[in-house]
């Protein structure tokens, strides 16, 4: 062997290894005309479609997966199941080294930055030429930006205000309702809140206070009539006097009122869980969880309280189906024919059976309004998104902003720092982010 | 003899291989990338010094660095010490020395995930074991990891690191220990040596390549640390930052917010801080350790 033999065997193998790390990509447009798995006599070309499932089957309905198999055999779903944070940072790597499975979910704000960084497919013409929208709640566009429509929601994972019956009525305070208001909540927290053993620390606390932006802080902005970015979400709106005001009742729950554990405590204490808080905002996939741990806890939700101007905000979460932009066209039209049975009926139904999210069909909403399992009231999370549902003041750079704000913010509600004082300093920061990201 | 040369080359190319594809051109290609800007997705685009500059405005950056200063001056030389005394401890000839050696070692294999949870519940404000302590004495209470002084929080962090990385330092040094002929001490102890004359005339100099190689390695180590960090102060934008850490930024610039032009910057700005510690290391060597 000699010198140039052994360069070209070093390029062989330097060559192959390229290939197998790239596959057989395009950024083509949808097709307009016959769809796989659709008309024709001839048996359809085999597909397979790489399924990327963080959280695995526990989020993702397996049913819904075996189910789509039986009627679509052509098109095979590779289904990679993995834990939510390892996919979270894998995906990452995996997209910058054009290895990113077919189709995929995360949350919608980190969608928007792939659609703005061209990873995502834009779906506002398949959704155009396939569904009627008038068939589904508003959510369905809900990963929208520009025009474009960067994925199909997983599901709905909304907010409501869950409390536990037992702790009422043993204190004699009136269960909560959907006309309640943030003041009527803090009030019976405040009967709710109990030393029972004399110690001088409450063992029974009124309200578990959220920390994060779902149920946390933004929630409590905006029922004083803030937000955390302005309607263009371009501007920060920190410093707006309303914002501060829900700053200030948010943290005031824990350092003033006392009618909420420490952000410490709660991270560790399962307060509502184990029946040591009578009240808390309150995610839909949370019951699941909270059904299997304490089948005989006896609660139940009502609406996310209204403001101090008598509106409403639901706090929802959206998780979204991305389509990698850079699969073959014909895998992109399978894919798309999986994301069309998961919006069918039949698809919806099974997602809401699993319980992890609300589907976004109107007909399995109503379906599910019937269900018997706890919490009775789903209309707390169904009317909750139809009649105030929003999202998170989402935009291409939300990771990045609220990360900004996130130590801030836990500082606000340790008592470490005064509302005003944090809110200047992550007014400062977030716009920062939002303008670098313009 | 050519034949075999070939066969050399062929034997040593897979190393060769993953040395250049996944050391040299990272190594390389981070370099060109603090001169770029790079979102992952799509093509580099050159900026010049623009990184730089942001790196040496922003404030964040030098916090971070002044905390991981201040954790390698705790941890070092505490760890190096603890090993040192374990490893010396352990060295007699005790009852049960293999369990203790056991113990000992059990933090390293530890899962930072297993230990993070315990030291949160031993630093834990309200239902802290450090804190029932402290009260059961008449002490107050101290917030450790959630305190607003930054060197408290560190320097708890500092604690916990030690904890966790002293059993390898003491199998390093106890392997050092073992190698001192019995010979040599036992004359030593006929000319009258006591036992803080063996340990600090004998012992130490012997093992103090060791205990060189420990420092430098735990000096590596506590620029690096990563996980420590993350599991005592939560995920990673829930990081202040005056607790700020370099990597916890590197990690946040370039995987949560896709700006792996700035990060490489500071991941270059520590690579070259951590060269300058150990050349100085390196420097002052001559003057304590000794070579048998």
């Amino acid at each position: 062997m000699n010198t140039k033999a052994t360069a070209i065997g070093l390029v062989a193998a330097l060559s192959l290894m390229v290939t197998a790390c790239s596959s057989n990509n395009s950024t083509d447009a949808p097709a307009s005309g016959k769809q796989v798995g659709e008309g024709g006599a001839a048996s359809p070309k085999e597909v397979t479609v790489k399924i990327g499932l963080p959280g695995g089957y526990d989020i993702t309905s397996k049913q819904i997966i075996t189910n789509f198999q039986a009627k679509y055999p052509h098109i095979k779903l590779d289904i990679e199941e993995t834990p939510w944070a390892d996919f979270v940072t894998k995906i990452v790597t995996r997209i910058a080294g054009n290895n990113a499975p077919d189709l995929w979910l995360q949350e919608n704000a980190v969608v928007l930055g792939y659609g703005k960084r061209g990873v995502a497919e834009n779906l506002e013409p398949y959704i155009t030429r396939d569904l009627k929208t008038d068939e589904y709640v508003s959510a369905l566009t809900s990963a929208e930006l520009d025009g474009k429509i960067y994925g199909i929601p997983h599901g709905i994972n909304p907010g409501a205000l869950a409390f536990n019956k037992r702790i009422f009525e043993d204190h004699n305070v009136p269960l909560p309702t959907d006309d309640w208001t943030f003041n009527d909540m803090i009030e019976a927290a405040k009967k709710l809140t109990k030393d029972t053993n004399g110690d001088g620390k409450p063992d029974i606390f009124g309200f578990q206070t959220g920390n994060n932006i779902t149920l946390g802080w933004l929630p409590w902005m905006r029922a004083y009539g803030g937000s955390a970015l302005d309607a263009t979400l371009t501007k920060s709106n920190f410093t707006d006097p309303k914002s501060i005001q829900g700053l200030t009742a948010w943290a005031d729950t824990i350092n003033k009122l006392k009618i909420s554990p420490t952000r410490e405590a709660a991270t560790t204490g399962k307060f509502f869980e184990n029946g040591k808080a009578a009240m808390t905002f309150f995610q839909y996939a949370t019951q699941v969880s909270l059904n299997k741990n304490k089948p005989d806890l006896d609660w139940d939700t009502v609406m996310m309280p209204k403001g101090m101007d008598g509106k409403r905000f639901v706090p929802m979460v959206v998780n979204q189906w991305v389509l990698y932009s850079k699969s073959k066209p014909e895998v992109k039209e399978a894919a798309w024919t999986f994301l069309k049975y998961y919006l069918s009926d039949e698809g919806q139904n099974l997602l809401s059976e699993s319980g992890t999210s609300l589907p976004v069909k109107k007909t399995a909403l109503a379906e599910l309004e019937k269900s018997t399992t706890k919490p009775l009231n789903k209309k707390a999370f169904t009317k909750g998104i139809e009649e105030a549902g929003g999202t998170l003041d989402e935009n291409p750079s939300w990771n990045e902003w609220r990360a900004a704000a996130g130590p801030i913010l836990n500082d606000i509600m340790d008592g470490k720092r005064t509302p005003e004082d944090g809110a200047k300093e992550i007014q400062q920061k977030v716009q920062q982010v939002l303008d670098d990201n313009k | 003899m050519r034949k075999q040369g070939l066969w050399g080359f062929a034997f040593t190319l897979p190393f060769v291989l993953q040395l250049l594809i996944f050391f040299l051109f990272p190594f390389v290609f981070s370099l060109y990338l603090t001169f770029a800007k790079w979102d992952l997705f799509n093509p580099t685009q050159w900026i010049g010094l623009r990184n730089w500059d942001q790196l040496l405005h922003q404030k964040v950056f030098w916090l971070s660095l002044r905390n991981v200063g201040f954790f390698a001056v705790l941890f070092v030389p505490l760890q190096t010490m603890a090993a040192l005394f374990l490893a010396y401890l352990l060295n007699q000839q005790l009852r049960g020395k293999s369990l203790f050696r056991l113990v000992f070692f059990l933090p390293v294999i530890t899962p930072w995930v297993a230990g993070g949870m315990i030291w949160l519940w031993i630093y834990n404000h309200e239902y802290g074991l450090l804190n029932w302590i402290l009260q059961s004495i008449g002490i107050q209470p101290v917030d450790w990891i959630r305190s607003g002084n930054w060197w408290l929080v560190i320097g708890s962090i500092a604690v916990v690191n030690i904890w966790k990385g002293a059993g390898y330092s003491m199998v390093l040094i106890l392997a050092g220990m073992q190698n001192i002929s019995k010979e040599m001490l036992e004359a030593a102890r006929m000319d009258g040596a006591n036992g803080w004359t063996l340990f600090s005339k004998i012992t130490v100099p012997i093992v103090s390549p060791m205990v060189y190689m420990v420092m430098i390695l735990s000096t590596i180590s506590a620029f690096h640390a990563f996980d420590v960090f993350l599991v005592m102060l939560g995920d990673v934008i829930s990081v202040a930052d005056r607790n700020m850490v370099p990597n916890i930024l590197i990690y946040r610039d370039s995987f949560l917010n896709f700006k792996m032009g700035s990060a490489s910057a500071m991941a270059w700005g520590l690579f070259l801080i951590i060269l300058i510690i150990t050349i100085f290391q390196k420097v002052t060597e001559k003057r304590w350790v000794h070579y048998e």
